[in-house]
Order: C-alpha cells, then structure tokens, then sequence
C-alpha cells in the first residue's frame, strides 16, 4: 500500500505543487485547506505524514494535533511548515508532537528526503 | 533686559499659550507620522506574506520540472528552468529581506544569545557565499580569530549581519578582487570585539557613509544601476549589531575600497 500524506495548507497555488510532487513520487496525496477539514481528513484513515502550515483560515495548524491526539489517529510523522520560525515557535511544534518545523519553500529533494527519514 | 523688551503679563501669557498650541500640533504631526509609519511597515508585511507563497508554488513546480519527474528534459530546458528557480531564489531572498527589516523596524526581532565562538559563523558564512564569489574570481579569506573566546550574542542574527556584508562586499568588488574578515578586540579589558569586512572594491564617498545604512537607500538610486536589490542589506545589519549594544560605521576610499566594522560583546566569563 502506498504512503499516505496530507497536505494541510490553504493556498491552492502551494498544494497544486505539492500534489504534483508526492503524486510523481509515489505518494499516496491528500489535501486539508482548513484546520477542520484536516481533522476530518485525518480521521478517516490513517495518515503516514502530515505536512502541516501552522497558519490556517480558521485557526493554528496546532489545534489540528491536539483533534487528531484525542481522537488517537496522529500521523506517524508530521511536519509543520512555516515561512518564518523563531526559537519559540519551534518549541511549540516540537511540544504539540511535530517531528521538525521546516522552512517554506523547502527545496523538494531536501523535502522528500526530510519525508524519508522521519518514515524510516 | 531693557523695558522695552519686557512683556506685560497678558502678552506673556498670549506667548505662552501660542507655543502650547504649537506643541500640541507638533504632536499631532508626530502621532500621525507614526500611525503612517506603521501602517506603511504593515502594508510590506502583508504584501511581503502574499508574494511570498505564489513564489514558492512557482519555484516548486519549476524543481519538479528540473529534476525530471515529469520526463526527461533536453540539457537546454534544464537550463532554462534552472534560470526559473535560480531567478525565483533570489526573489524569494530579497522578499526574506523585506520582511526581516519589517519584523525588526516594528520591534518583532528578540534575540536569543548563547556563547559561539565567531569564526565558525565566518567560516559558514564564506562557504555559503563561495560560489557567488567564484563567479567573479573574488577570494574571500579570513584573516585571524582563532584564538578568540567565545562570543554572547543571536548567533542566527550575527550570521545574518556577516551575511550581508560579505554579499554586499561581493556585490561591489570587481572581479578579481579580495574580500577578508578580521577582528580585533577593544575596551579596557578588550571585552568588545570589532569584526572587519573589507574588500578592495570600488570604495563609498565619505558623503555616503550614512546613506548606505538607511532603509531602501542605494549610491546609485538610477533604474540604470548596475547592482539591483532591496537596499536594505546595511540598514538591517545596523538594525541587528545595534540590538546587540554594538556598533556599527565603515571606513572607505573611493577606488580602494571599503572596511565595514561592528561590535560585539565578548562573553568575558569564559575569557579566562
């Protein structure tokens, strides 16, 4: 079975790209536009890797962490991604369960690579 | 005082009340100079946010594209969609630029300090910027600083402030040329150390010595510039060394070349 990932970011620009990249590489590609919609998605069926933009139109990419938690279907690894990140902020992902925070845009071999080792 | 100069006591006071009004409307000036401030320094966030995110949907597609995961390209359409996320980098870079200024004109920047010895950030520094210097046979050498004790500062923000400078002495400096990074150390018990970033460039007339590190100013302001950018390189490195207490000026001779220095404090509990 292939590897899925959801895709949580509001901007269609940035999913369209992403979508066309984890399909070519094998993914298994879902997308989330708001935070709801990510935690509906993410219940569904289980979820592999979860890139996550912290900024979302109806609240922080965080609460979708704590939704999928209570409802014990966190994906295996997730991402957060964000264009700016200071020490912080980073704390907060790495608490609230992400994996790493990545800097947007993340260069794709740099971005299928990161993928790759929080699967492993 | 002679008695005709005296004033009676209504005129004093009519004096007085003038120059209240005057304040007053002084104030208002300022307060409505600010309040355009922020709203300017607001508009470049937001407008800095949306550029940045069809960008990054452009450079994505455009490394999709080169790295054959769509089928294979011919060497020319390699090429041309190299120059598509080469030219959508430096975009991107110069719209990271804007919104590093913002965030430290609207008093968003803290700095996190921890003890680093400096040379290892130079030495990144230089590295990342070799190949840029490559292009134009540029060296880019460090000079000493080994033997330094660490310093207390935003290692990310001193990165930051090197970056700028060398990129900017790479920018300026024909080809050929030699850029050096130097320190020196100063004070009563040397607890301030002065990083040196010279280069022999074309040099910055003393008249212009303050403009370079204002915001969106360039020497050459013309469209026919040679070297484009935002401006804001060196007044975001004053911004970043004056958040640490430093300092920072330039020495320069037209033709010979230039030397910007800063300040930082050493970590003196480690100077043992």
């Amino acid at each position: 079975m292939k590897t899925r990932i959801l895709i949580v970011e509001d901007s269609p620009l940035v999913t369209d790209a992403f979508s066309v990249l984890f399909t070519e590489a094998g993914y298994d590609v879902d997308v989330a536009a708001t935070v709801a919609q990510a935690v509906e998605r993410g219940g569904e069926r289980p979820v592999d890797v979860m890139l996550l933009d912290l900024t979302l139109p109806d609240g922080d990419g965080l609460e979708i962490m704590e939704a999928l938690r209570k409802r014990a279907c966190l994906p295996r690894a997730t991402l957060a991604m964000t264009g700016h990140c200071d020490a912080a902020s980073r704390r907060s992902c790495i608490e609230a369960g992400c994996a790493d925070v990545l800097i947007k845009p993340i260069p794709i071999r740099e971005l299928l690579r990161q993928i790759e080792r929080h699967l492993a | 005082m002679s008695s005709a100069d005296r004033l009676e006591p209504a005129a004093l006071q009519g004096r007085i009340d003038h120059l209240e009004a005057q304040a007053r409307e002084a104030q208002r000036t300022i307060d409505e100079l600010n309040a355009r401030d922020s709203l300017k320094t607001q508009f470049l966030s937001n407008i800095s946010h949306d550029l940045r995110t069809p960008l990054a949907a452009i450079i994505t597609h455009a490394e999709i594209l080169r790295e054959g995961m769509l089928g294979e390209l011919t060497p020319r359409q390699r090429d041309s969609v190299a120059g598509i996320v080469s030219g959508g980098q430096q975009l991107l870079d110069m719209i990271d630029e804007i919104l590093t200024y913002v965030r430290s004109a609207s008093d968003q920047v803290t700095l996190v300090r921890t003890e680093f010895h400096i040379t290892e950030v130079v030495d990144q520094v230089r590295i990342l910027n070799q190949a840029l210097a490559a292009k134009k046979h540029l060296t880019i050498e460090r000079l000493n600083g080994d033997d330094l004790p660490p310093v207390y500062a935003d290692r990310d923000k001193v990165k930051h402030v090197l970056g700028n400078l060398i990129g900017n002495a790479i920018k300026f400096t024909p080809d050929g040329g030699r850029i050096w990074i130097g320190f020196s150390r100063r004070g009563r018990d040397g607890e301030e150390l002065v990083v040196e970033v010279g280069d022999n460039g074309r040099g910055i007339a003393r008249d212009h010595y303050e403009l370079v590190f204002r915001e969106f100013a360039q020497v050459d302001a013309s469209p026919s510039r040679p070297h484009h950018g935002t401006g804001l390189g060196l007044a975001i490195a004053r911004k970043l060394v004056e958040l640490h207490a430093g300092r920072i000026w330039l020495e320069s001779e037209l033709g010979k070349g230039s030397r910007f220095f800063f300040t930082l404090p050493l970590n003196p509990k480690l100077d043992q």
